[in-house]
């Protein structure tokens, strides 16, 4: 890696700004300076964006041993007896700081006044710090047109780009989509995307935070308001069960916007633009903000809450223990064990429908997920792409990859001293954990919070389920409505209650639905994949009464203590499953669980035999663009994938099938028209479509070009 | 001193670009001789021998190449650089022309030094006679089987100055837009495709079979104490015979520009000499008995650069000469690091008012703050390329910058011989981008 | 290109990509190839020579737009380039370009009407002791003066 790679945890001893300070050898010298309390500043440094590329200039230090000129201290390492100035004990470095301020400046248009950055921007504050005072420069500016949208959720404006290159550095060696590049030389550099395509990339909107400037902005964020005029509530993203750190910044009880809130072990400062920019579906056209009754096939009505809990009782009754639960694996730890409390301990309901199995075996094998960057060999075993289930984790790897990591996509031969297992598959994963001796081994769950709600259903009471045969269905939440099985079982029910945000996923399945909130309008606990409890907090108020209310009004009724506050929740469940850690314990920092070694049997997983012949095994998955709240965020619409089946490439070259030919997919009966994509990752005799795409596919399917 | 064929000897009379006569006059004989060394006596001879880089910074070759890491499990890669755009540059060419074996000869003997097994010859694209020539030697010496198990690539640029940077030059190499490196890292720590690399300009390792035939000793004794051996010396600009001459460093500038050159056409006087190219600060008539050596240039505050002498008359406008000069770093600025995309830019501006005669004397001293800004604060030299050469005209000839003031135009009054001049039209005119008002 | 074109280029491209440590470092080589089969580098052969080397037609771009060499709009079937920097310059370099918009009709950076010629004022191009140096679809004709210029004109429509 060009800039070398930091080992060693040998001592160094330097000199900042008359400050002594002991750091391990190989520490930048921006980081050695904080050490010491000491700030240097700087544009283009960014240490997550691989090694520094000096170019902004605005870290000029004065550092001897070196020649007699200012240094860029990012480009630098600590090294024993150095002595580094900066602009607040040298002349020498206070001037170069200075002159490179000025010529940022010289062709920035200081619109300061309607620029989204203003108040929360580095060369606002630089410049106050370290700038000059007044302009020397008398000429015309560089001028664009701008802003330019390079995607419908991020606006170019080229007049205030200062060229640091963080951007396309994130775009080049980050994410590795190349999308977003600098063109021409010289004055004539700007950023761009290829002719006037989008930059359509799944971790598109880190840029915008990445940004020193108010160059690229979200278009969501646009003029919505100001520094001094918002609170930015910390929490963590409900949308995928890597649980990244968020906070959401609102104002007036609005979410205007999701930034990243780094937590190093879990998503090492990065979110998909789904947890970005998703937060689109709390205002949605169809959310559900009072009870609804069936009012006709299609169509619901409202009614009060005090009709409501009555009817819902009245259904709960009738269905008695013969009460089926289908949870979606998005609620958090404490919605599902009041829910589970409630049916189980109130109605002996103890038959559920669970979104997740996830075998304790795994629990010796937990690590956080930058265990991945770290580690000398990965092997991933899936057979969905990964950025599409665990979206960040798809960036750890490709980090292991960087730094020199062997990433295998099938088991290897011999064991792989120090390896790290990925798969999505639970059974698969705690086989190949133990059978590889894997050093960690991550399970990526489909849902949220699978295993939080897994472990607080189980927590709720002890009793055996019976059978699976319902009376009364009560479907918990848009994932689980939108189970074909969970429908199939609907079909059976007699009644069937549902709990969520949108009334149209609802419509046609329930006799009797009660508004949900999102996972920005609440608070409680979940457990990501890695089986780390992370808190939630509630950014905005929801437009309806919250879960627990009203679940813990009507476990009343059914002689069930429940509280209706997520910590005293929390701790009864905790107390079962958690080890007794307090609510106020679970915080965004709180360490993963230690290893728990498990006896359990592991069964060797029936790895799905490849057709023989013409055929090729059909796997679908949930794209992250999709998805109740995606289809309700217009500015995520180009996201989508369109209609694309992938193949391995061996398949593709034997059917002479190249990237974008239009192909027709068929199993006895059905077909599909789609267009292929030859995807590398991808094993032979697979083919990969997303779900809505392969409706009606059984799952051995023949591809075929169509001329 | 004067006058000493070494890297273009034997080119009277014989085409050298043909193999057999090459050899005929004794070619590749020194490879076998390098070969029968061990890497560590050949570096040793290298370094006694204080052959210095003519690519600009004069870093003795010999030195360069102790510094490889050859310890490294990497392979080790020699690169070339045969960019050559320094305006006032020709005489890589020249040698890729009419001697190219012996710069191959000088690749195998530097790549056996550095235990190297692949070389890259990196010349600029608009060199495309010279490439033709390169190669086909190189294919020639290939057949011959004189390669041996180093294999030679001769790799076209495609119009960057830029990339005659050596960091520069090696993201080009690697396939990427030609924008230097932070260093450290250097090169023979971590270059090319991040292993030790040496890199030398053309005429450096093409005389490094010189070194080996007269052995580091005898090499030692030509030409200047401190910088021994001969260089060739491009002269251009107002002189009666323009063209390349291989002198013995330490030659005086007099005796090139009024013997070898034959002096000042048209009987004008003379008025400035930029002697390493345009990048260096300029010399006035009375500091042209300077002896043509490193060290004696840098004693007179310039450099020796990439020994390409540029003679300016009497009939130029300084201003002009600043702004045409500026104009071409501006246009190659990479627009990496912030002082020379936008210093330049604004140093072009600024030249262009007081051209035009509308400039208030305070923005002679504006100009020489924003000179000042960028030098030592750049992450290559080429912003202060830009720079040496406008601070050196307002050095010696500010009365010439403050008539234009007074005047409120050119002094020369449309007789300069620079009158007129068009600055590049941009390569890429199709991008938003080059709307902009230089 | 038709299809088959596009694979035939495809073959080069890897071959180059084979000399190479880094398939990365054809980018170059693949780009002057693309711009000698269609002229200049519309789109599609960013495409074409992003596919074959495993790279973004952005990446192909960028790379290009920092090169004088490449041509991101189309062009005359012929390329005269005036040098223009100091050495030329100085040499009466501004009366050959002169003649040659005269001769031609065009401005520096223009193309001629019928498409045959693009005329463009260039940077140093290494012949400083041969002023003026004219490149002629890259070939080098040295000593210009102006009075050369209608007879260079001529020569170049007549291939
Ligand atoms: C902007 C710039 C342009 C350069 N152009 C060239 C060039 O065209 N040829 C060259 O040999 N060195 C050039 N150099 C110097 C190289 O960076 C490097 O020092 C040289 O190639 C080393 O070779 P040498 O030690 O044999 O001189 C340039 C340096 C800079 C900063
Ligand atoms: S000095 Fe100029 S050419 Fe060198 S890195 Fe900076 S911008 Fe690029
Ligand atoms: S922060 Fe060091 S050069 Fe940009």
């Amino acid at each position: 890696m060009r800039g070398g790679r930091v080992s060693a945890p040998e001592l160094v001893t330097l000199t900042v700004d008359e400050v002594e300070v002991t750091v391990p050898k190989g520490t930048g010298l921006v980081e050695a300076a904080l050490a010491a309390g000491i700030e240097i500043p700087v544009f283009c440094y960014e240490p997550r964006l691989g090694p520094p590329v000096g170019a902004c200039r605005m870290c000029l230090c004065e550092v001897a041993p070196g020649p007699p000129k200012p240094q860029a201290a990012c480009t630098l390492a600590a090294a024993d007896g150095m002595v580094v100035k900066t602009a607040r004990t040298s002349a020498m470095a206070a001037e170069a700081q200075n002159a490179t301020l000025e010529f940022i400046l010289v062709n920035h248009p200081l619109d300061c006044p309607v620029c989204d950055k203003g108040g929360e921007c580095p060369l606002q504050d630089l410049t106050f710090r370290y700038g000059p005072g007044n302009t020397r420069m008398v000429f015309p500016k560089r001028t664009f047109e701008k802003p330019i949208p390079i995607s419908p959720t991020i606006a170019l404006d080229r007049e205030r780009c200062i060229l640091c290159y963080r951007c396309t550095r994130f775009s080049e060696s980050v994410a590795e989509d190349g999308q977003l590049v600098a063109v021409n030389r010289g004055a004539l550099t700007t950023i761009a995307t290829f002719e006037d395509e989008p930059y359509r990339a799944p971790f598109s909107g880190n840029v915008i935070e990445l940004c020193p400037v108010g160059a690229l902005t979200s278009t969501q964020y646009r003029f919505e308001a100001r520094p001094w005029e918002i609170q930015n509530v910390p929490t963590v993203c409900g949308l995928c069960p890597v649980g990244c750190n968020v906070s959401a910044t609102t104002r007036e009880g609005r979410v205007k916007r999701i930034l990243s809130r780094n937590h190093p072990e879990v998503d090492g400062g990065w979110l998909c633009d789904k947890g970005r920019f998703a937060f689109g579906h709390l205002r949605a056209r169809d959310r559900i903000e009072d009870p609804l009754r069936r009012a006709g096939r299609r169509r619901f009505e409202a009614l009060s809450w005090a009709d409501a809990l009555d009817e819902l009782e009245r259904l709960l009754r009738a269905g008695g223990s013969s009460t089926v639960t289908a949870l979606s694996g998005s609620e958090t730890v404490e919605q599902a064990y009041a829910l589970g409390k409630l049916l189980r301990q109130g109605l002996g309901a103890h038959t559920a429908v669970l979104p997740e199995e996830v075998p304790d075996a795994l629990d010796a094998f937990r690590a956080p997920l930058s265990a991945i960057r770290d580690a000398p060999a990965v092997v991933v075993l899936c057979d969905e792409p990964v950025a599409e289930r665990a979206p960040i984790v798809d960036l750890w790897i490709k980090a292991a990859r960087r730094r020199g990591a062997r990433i295998l996509t099938e088991i290897p031969e011999e064991p792989l001293e120090g390896a790290v297992l990925v798969s999505d598959d639970a059974a698969r994963c705690a086989w190949f954990a133990r059978d590889l001796g894997a050093a960690a081994a991550f399970y990526l769950p489909r849902t949220p919070n699978g295993r939080g709600v897994a472990d607080a259903w189980s927590a709720a009471a002890d009793g055996e389920p019976g059978d699976e045969e319902p009376r009364l269905l009560v479907v918990s939440r848009e994932l689980a409505a939108a189970d074909p099985s969970v429908r199939a079982l609907a079909r059976r029910a007699e009644a069937v209650v549902g709990i969520g945000m949108f009334e149209d996923t609802f419509r046609g399945l329930c006799d009797l639905v009660l508004p949900g909130t999102s996972y920005l309008e609440r608070d409680g606990t979940t457990v990501n994949l890695e089986g780390r409890l992370q808190r939630q907090r509630r950014a905005v108020i929801a437009p309806c009464p919250d879960e627990l209310a009203w679940i813990a009004r009507l476990a009343e009724r059914f002689g069930v203590e429940l509280s209706p506050h997520a910590s005293v929740v929390f701790e009864e469940v905790s107390a079962r499953c958690y080890g007794g850690i307090g609510f106020g314990d679970v915080g965004e920092r709180t360490p993963l669980p230690a290893r728990a070694e498990s006896r359990a049997p592991v069964a060797a997983p029936a790895s799905a035999p490849l057709p023989d012949g013409e055929g090729l095994r059909l796997v679908t998955y949930r794209p992250l663009f999709s998805g109740a709240a995606v289809e309700r965020t217009p500015e995520l619409q180009f996201m989508r994938p369109d209609g694309e089946v992938e193949l391995a490439p061996d398949d593709a070259r034997a059917r002479g099938i190249r990237t974008g030919d239009p192909v027709t997919v068929s199993s006895n009966g059905t077909s599909r028209e789609l267009r292929a994509r030859v995807a590398r990752d991808l094993a032979p005799g697979l083919v990969r479509i997303p779900r809505d795409d392969a409706a009606g596919l059984h799952d051995v399917v023949e591809v075929s070009g169509r001329a | 001193m004067g006058a000493r064929a070494m890297l273009l000897a034997g080119t009277e009379g014989r085409d050298l670009t043909r193999l057999e006569e090459y050899r005929a006059i004794g070619g590749y004989a020194q490879v076998p001789k390098a070969r029968a060394m061990s890497s560590d006596d050949l570096i040793a001879e290298l370094q006694a021998a204080t052959l210095r880089g003519r690519g600009g910074a004069g870093f003795p070759m010999g030195r360069k190449a102790s510094l490889i890491d050859r310890g490294s499990p990497r392979p080790k890669y020699l690169v070339v650089n045969a960019d050559e755009s320094e305006p006032g540059a020709f005489k890589d060419r020249q040698v890729m022309a009419e001697v190219p074996h012996r710069l191959i000869e000088g690749c195998l003997i530097a790549a056996h030094a550095i235990e190297a097994k692949d070389v890259f010859v990196y010349i600029r694209g608009e060199y495309l006679a010279e490439y033709e020539i390169l190669q086909r030697a190189v294919d020639e010496a290939r057949a011959a089987g004189l390669l041996g198990d180093v294999d030679v690539t001769v790799y076209r640029g495609a119009g960057a100055y830029v990339c005659g940077e050596e960091t520069a030059l090696l993201d080009s190499l690697e396939g990427r837009r030609g924008q230097p490196r932070p260093r450290p890292p250097f090169p023979p720590v971590q270059g090319l495709y991040d292993a030790p690399t040496q890199v030398n300009n053309v005429c450096t390792i093409a005389t490094v079979p010189a070194v080996l035939e007269l052995g580091a000793a005898e090499f030692a004794k030509i030409g200047a104490e401190s910088s021994p051996g001969t260089a060739i010396f491009s002269i251009s600009g107002n002189v009666v015979r323009p063209g390349n001459y291989e002198l013995e460093l330490g030659t005086p500038m007099r005796e090139l520009i009024y013997d070898w050159a034959g002096g000042i056409p048209d009987g004008r006087e003379l008025k400035a000499v930029i002697p390493g190219g345009s990048s260096v600060p300029a010399l006035t008539p009375d500091q042209i008995d300077v002896p043509l050596d490193y060290d004696s240039l840098g004693a007179l505050g310039t450099f020796f650069g990439a020994a390409s002498l540029i003679v300016v008359d009497d009939r130029c406008c300084m201003v002009q000469l600043a702004l045409r000069s500026t104009k071409f770093y501006m246009h190659e600025s990479c627009g990496k690091c912030t002082p020379c995309r936008e210093g330049t830019r604004w140093m072009v501006q600024l030249l262009e008012r007081i051209e035009a005669g509308t400039a208030a004397r305070s923005d002679l001293d504006l100009l020489r703050s924003v000179g000042d800004r960028i030098l030592g604060k750049v992450l290559c030299a080429l912003g202060e390329f830009a720079v040496y050469p406008v601070r050196s005209y307002l050095d010696h000839w500010e009365d010439e910058f403050v008539a234009h003031l007074e005047r409120g135009g050119c002094p020369f009054a449309g007789e300069s011989s620079l009158e007129g001049i068009v600055a590049p039209s941009d390569a890429h005119a199709r991008h938003a981008a080059a709307e902009v008002p230089a | 290109m038709t299809g088959g074109d596009v694979a035939r280029f495809a073959e080069e491209v890897r071959a180059l990509a084979a000399r190479f440590p880094d398939a990365r470092s054809a980018t170059i080589p693949a780009l002057r190839l693309a711009q000698e089969r269609h002229g200049w580098l519309p789109p599609e052969a960013f495409r074409e020579v992003a596919d074959a080397l495993g790279l973004t037609p952005a990446y192909c771009h960028a790379v290009a737009s920092f090169y004088d060499m490449f041509h991101l709009a189309p062009v005359g079937r012929h390329l005269v380039e005036v040098c223009t920097n100091l050495s030329c310059a100085l040499s009466g370099a501004q009366r050959v370009v002169d003649a040659f918009e005269a001769e031609l009709g065009v401005r520096p950076g223009e193309t001629t009407e019928d498409g045959e010629i693009t005329f463009r004022t260039v940077e140093c191009l290494g012949g400083c002791g041969y002023a003026t140096v004219v490149a002629i679809d890259n070939r080098y004709r040295q000593h210009v003066k102006a009075e050369d210029v209608p007879q260079i004109v001529e020569a170049v429509r007549g291939r």
